[in-house]
Parts: structure tokens; sequence; C-alpha cells
């Protein structure tokens, strides 16, 4: 039974509460997930991830927003088994509103399945199959996929005039992508698909390909390979005499793919959504902050689509929170109304099937860097 | 056998026990903290105890060292994950079918390999997982390669949906208990003593009138089957699969968890399952962070340094089980024998 005493300090409970709730209200602090691969064979990738999305943290922070983000940090090994794991852990932290990664379309996937359920809203920065964004409206991506970059490579190679084109990826969900929509399109212009071969990654002898290739005579290769086979590729090609051109994709632009391969990687043409020389006072804000927090060269392609998969969800955030409904669903229709939104890897607009749009570059390695060409 | 035989009554309330911890206090447990990440971690704890205990029986009691199991878990998957998607077939249909298929793999797999011994079996099974791995990655036509495989349908049996973190739980329960009796069983039994007898050296359990190519064909084949079952349920709880949930590193991973229990140790492989698949996680809640793959290293390099004979060695566990589990211990002129019937 409630007496005096107990309806008092009842009372003086909700005051309390709702003093403390009120000073909450003016600085609330919203939590973000980030599953990624901080160890294992991935784990150069994830590290890069972190540092970006830091790097946007830390921006974010010292622009006097009127809220808090966190960013819960996970590591999922690129494990199937973690990354579902670990989407359970997000998905049960209520204060989590919206989730970032994985690295890998296989452990992203099977984590959306875990989202998707949970409704919880998922941007990754590299998940690059087909089915990926298929699977539930919980889902994004800020990567270019193949559909896009596949055609404007085949028209590009067209026009230098080639007509008898190699191909070759790694065999993945994304080099898949890579062969196929490369394929199609060149063939529809008329040209020649003379070679197709998949390798799988950490391939250290490209040779036996590499031959085959050149008996083939083809008037220039296409390659799906991310930086580290990629300088393998290229550093054998050149041993073995090969001068046929390189064509490859936006996921072999890395810094790293010239210290490795050295001089071998001059002259190969790739597309790219980020060029670190891009004189945009964003980019070279962003190039500065890596330099200095890593200590490495300019970043790659992959910690670009980071920072601004972390940017993009932050302007969500902020309008969502704007709107006074910071939830799982509102975030989600935040995100969905990305449009334009002004990242160091070009202008990103979600589509119907929150699939981003974006503007590719055309880029050539000359004298130690990637430039960017008109053809 | 009478009703008063001690031996019974024991070995009934040892189950009945069993049950309750698996069906009663750990899913209360789990509904009380109310996460499914736990429910998650649970069954994948479950699934790789049933991956761990099919090992025992070929690699633990039978003795030979199987460095592809993760290949016939993978079979079990596919097979599961393909029928789910063309067929829209239910859980209750896949998953005898994913244990059929890889049963069956197993079956075609052993007959050329059953007549090598020691190293010369465990390089063959190696080339037989990467192979099987390698078809599961290159064959896009039918398993859509790197791609891997999604299941819309989720987890249904008999019409009832139980996609859901508990009802999911239930059923990973029922489904690798009844498995891992069967197996218990089967290496518990004069059955499994033949195995041993197999193990310690062929060519004398040969000379005593033991079929030895045909136990261990037996073996291989359940254990093939098992495995299976277990894919079965990894493809229905996770959603979606790939080739990379079945390489070389899961098979070392199982065969890790056989070793750190015992080898030869039935409860050992469970212990190991719920150890290394436990382990990693319970680590993160405590955010040792990068430092989770070392104590994980140093916990498997300490337990094989001053426990050689795994967390519950061979003996003390059948030294258990045929004291709290054994019956028909009264064959008469055969008190305190063998122990098993």
């Amino acid at each position: 039974m409630l007496n005096r005493r107990s309806l008092l300090s009842l009372g003086a409970g909700a005051l309390a509460l709702s003093v403390s709730s009120a000073a909450f209200a003016q600085q609330p602090t919203y939590k973000i997930g980030y599953q990624l691969p901080l160890t294992g064979n991935t784990a150069q990738y994830g590290v890069d991830f972190k540092n970006a999305a830091e790097i946007a943290l830390d921006r974010f922070a010292k622009a006097n927003k009127p809220f808090k983000v966190e960013i819960v940090f996970e590591d999922s090994r690129s494990d199937a088994k973690e990354g579902v794991a670990i989407a359970r852990k997000f998905a049960d932290d209520k204060a989590i509103v919206g989730v970032l990664g994985d690295f890998t379309s296989g452990v992203s996937m099977a984590s959306a399945q875990v989202y998707k359920e949970a409704g919880m809203p998922q941007l990754s920065q590299t998940a690059s199959h087909p089915d990926y964004a298929k699977i539930s409206e919980w889902q994004f991506r800020n990567i270019t996929t193949q559909a896009q970059e596949g055609p404007l490579n085949a028209e590009w190679m067209y026009a230098l005039g080639y007509r008898k084109v190699a191909v070759i990826a790694e065999q993945t969900d994304w080099g898949q992508t890579v062969v196929s929509n490369f394929a199609d399109k060149f063939k529809a212009l008329g040209g020649q698909v003379v070679f197709s071969e998949f390798f799988n990654r950490g391939l250290a002898d490209f040779r036996p390909i590499l031959t085959k290739i050149g008996r083939e005579r083809p008037d220039a290769i296409y390659t799906g390979f991310f930086y580290e086979d990629g300088a393998q590729f290229l550093k054998q090609a050149k041993q073995l005499g090969l001068a046929t051109p390189i064509h490859s994709t936006s996921a072999a632009y890395n810094q790293q793919l010239i210290t490795l391969a050295g001089g071998d990687s001059e002259g190969m043409k790739l597309t790219a959504t980020f060029l670190p020389t891009n004189p945009a006072a964003n980019v070279q804000e962003f190039v500065a902050a890596w330099k200095a927090k890593t200590g490495q060269a300019e970043p790659g392609q992959f910690p670009a689509q980071a920072y601004d998969a972390v940017n993009i969800m932050l302007a969500a955030l902020e309008r969502a929170h704007a709107a006074g409904n910071v939830t799982r669903k509102s975030l989600r229709d935040q995100l969905a109304a990305t449009k334009d939104f002004p990242g160091v890897t070009g202008n990103t607009t979600f589509d119907a099937n929150r699939e981003p749009a974006k503007q590719l570059v055309r880029a050539q390695v000359k004298g130690g860097a990637f430039v960017a060409v008109q053809n | 056998m009478s009703v008063s035989d001690p031996g019974r009554g024991r070995s009934l309330l040892w189950t009945a026990l069993l049950l309750i911890v698996v069906f009663a206090v750990v899913p209360a447990l789990l509904a009380s903290a109310g996460r499914s990440y736990l429910y998650q971690v649970a069954n994948l704890i479950m699934i790789f105890s049933l991956l761990s205990v099919s090992m025992h029986l070929v690699t633990g009691v039978a003795g030979l060292l199987q460095l592809g199991h993760a290949a016939f878990y993978g079979v079990g998957a596919y097979c599961a994950a393909l029928l789910a998607t063309h067929f829209k077939l239910s859980i209750g249909i896949t998953l005898p079918a994913a244990g059929l298929a890889a049963g069956l793999v197993a079956f075609l797999v052993a007959l050329p390999t059953m007549r090598l011994v020691s190293i010369y079996f465990a390089v063959a099974t190696l080339g037989i997982g990467q192979m099987l791995y390698v078809v599961m990655l290159n064959w896009v036509p039918v398993t859509k390669g790197p791609n891997g495989i999604l299941l819309f349908g989720g987890l249904q049996f008999l019409g009832f949906d139980l996609s859901k973190p508990a009802p999911a739980y239930f059923f990973v329960a029922t489904v690798v208990s009844v498995s891992i009796y069967v197996l218990h069983r089967l290496s518990h039994s004069y059955y499994g003593n033949a195995l041993r007898a197999l193990r310690e050296d062929d060519q004398c359990a040969d000379a005593m009138g033991i079929d030895t190519a045909r136990l261990k064909l037996e073996s291989f084949t359940v254990s093939g089957f098992f495995a299976g079952v277990a894919g079965a349920l990894w493809a229905h709880t996770a959603g979606y699969i790939s080739p990379a949930d079945f390489n070389f590193n899961v098979s070392i991973l199982i065969l890790s968890m056989v070793v750190l229990g015992g080898l030869g140790s039935l409860p050992g492989a469970i212990v190991g399952a719920v150890l290394l698949i436990g382990l990693p996680e319970l680590l993160r809640e405590f955010k040792a962070g990068d430092y989770r793959n070392i104590i994980i290293g140093l916990v498997l390099f300490g337990a094989i340094l001053f426990l050689p004979k795994g967390l519950i060695g061979e003996t003390s566990a059948l030294d258990l089980v045929r004291r709290q589990f054994g019956r028909g211990r009264s064959i008469p002129g055969h008190e305190g024998g063998v122990g098993w019937k």
C-alpha cells in the first residue's frame, strides 16, 4: 500500500528522472555498430575502415552538432559465423540505430539476414554482390557495382580500338560480376572476349595464365583483382615480356599497388571514384587527415568508401535527429532519402533499390602515381 | 535385466539431468538474458558440438585422422540450401536429405581410401576436403560459386515458423541431442570397442575376426551423415552460405575441438566445441579486442602442453560414461566385465 512517504519519494524519483532526461535531451548520444575484419586474412582492410571511420567521427565531433555519436567496432575476422553473432549482438542493443559493414559480401549477406529480421539499417562500404541490396529494404551500400563499372570499361576499351580482349578475375562473387558485366557489354559493342579465366585470391604464380593469355594475342587485358594480386600479376607480366595494355577496376586502385609492383605498374589504366590528387577541398581534407592519423601514403579507394559511408550515415542521423525522431526505421528512411551527398568518392544518391549511383573517373599509372586521364 | 538394476536407474537419472540442462536450464538462462545474440552463440555451439562429436567417431574412436570434415559439413549445407531454394522444401525434408547426401559422399570417398593408414589417410582426406571445397567454389551453375546461396524461407518445420531465436534453439537442440545420442551409442558399445581395437592395432583386430575395412567404411559414412545434418542446421539458421564457411580452416577448427577435449572422448568433443566457439565470443564480451586470438592460441597451447590427453581424456571419459550411463552390467557371469551392451 502506498503511504505518503513512498508517494513523495516516488514523486522525487520521477522528478529526478525527468530532470536527468531533460539534461540528456540537450545532448543525446546515438550508437552506430561497425562490423569489420580487424584480425585475420583481410585485417588490413578492416583496420583501414576503422581509421577512416575514426577520422569521420572526429570531424563530426568537432563540428558542434546537437548530438553525439558513438561507433561500436566489432571484429568479424571476415567469418560468417562471427558476423552473424555480431549482427545479433547489435540487433539486441536497443541503443544502436544503424550498422556499417561488413567487408566481404559473404559476411555482409549472412549478417543482413539478421538485420532484415530485426529491422536495422545496414550500410556496407564494400559489399558488391549483385544480390546484397536485394535482401531487404534495410540494406544499403556505398560501392559502385560492376553493373556500372563493367560497361563503362567496356566502352572505354572499345573506344580505344581494342577488339580482342582477354579477361581474368579472382574467383569470388565480386570477380564473377567483373567478368560477366564487362563481357556482356563488350560483346554487345561488337568486341570479342578471347580468353576468360578465374584465379584464387593470393595466387603466387600467374605465369601459366599469362602464357595462355599471350597465346591468344589479345589487343588488351581486362582484370578484376585487388592490389596484392594485381602487383604480382603486373610484375610477372613484365617478366614474361607481355606488352599488352592492361585495364582494371576501382578495386585495384591503391597506392600499395604501385609500391609493390614498382615500375611494372606503369601504364595500367583503371576506373575509380576516388583520386587523392583531386583538388576538391573535402578530398584534400580527408587525405591530410589520413596521412596524419595513419602515417601512410594516400588512402586507397576502400578507405575512402568507408569514410563516405560513415559520413552518409551521420548525415542521415542528423536529418532524423532534426525531425525529432531517431529510430532504426526513421534512420533507414533518411538513408534512403540520401541525395547528392558530397563525398570524397563523388556525389552519392541512393536509387529505389538502395544502390548508389556515382561518377567514375578514368585514371592511369604515370610516374608512380594515379593520374586522371581523358582516355 | 531387472528393473531394480541400479545401473539403469543411474543412467536414466543422468540422461534426465542432461536433458533438463539442455532443454530447460540453458533456454531459461537465455530467455532471462533476452538477447538473441546469446541464442546465436548457443546454436553455433550446438552445431559445432555435432560436428566435433561426428569427427570424434572417426578420428577419436576409430583413430583415422580426418582433415576434410568441413567438406561433408559443406555438402550437407549445400544440399539443404539447394533443396530449400529450388524446391521450396522445409527443413523436415532437407535435413535428412542433407545427411544422406553427405553420408553418400563420405561413403564414396571412403571406398578407395579405406586401405590407407595413418598419415596417408590424413593426406587423402585433406585432398578430398580441398577437392570438395574447390567444387563448391567453382561449380558456378549449381552452387553459384563464390556468390553463395541465400535462403529466404527461414526455418520452417511442419508448417510452423521456427525462425525466432527461441524456437530455433529448441529445434537445433533437439536435432543435435538425438544425433549425439546416436553417436554416443555407437562409440560407447561393443561397436565402439571394435573401432577402438581397430585404432590400437588394425592387423590384430583383423586377426580377431573384426572386418576392419567395413568398420572404417561404416564409421566414416555415419560421421559424414551427421556432419551433413550439422550443415543443414547451419544453412537454415544462418540463411546464407558460401564456400568460405567450409574451407580447410573449419576442418582444423573441428579437429582442434576433438583434440582439445580429448581424442576418443565424446564429452571432451562437446567441451572442446563449447570452449572454441564460446571463448572467442566471451572474450568479445569482455572487449579483449585484438588479444582475442592470442588468448585462444595460448589456451590451446596450454591445454596440449599440460593436458596432452585433452580436457576430459578418453580413459576418464569412458569411465564416466560407463559408470553413469552404462547399462547391462548384469550379464550373468560378466559382472564388471566390458560394461557395454
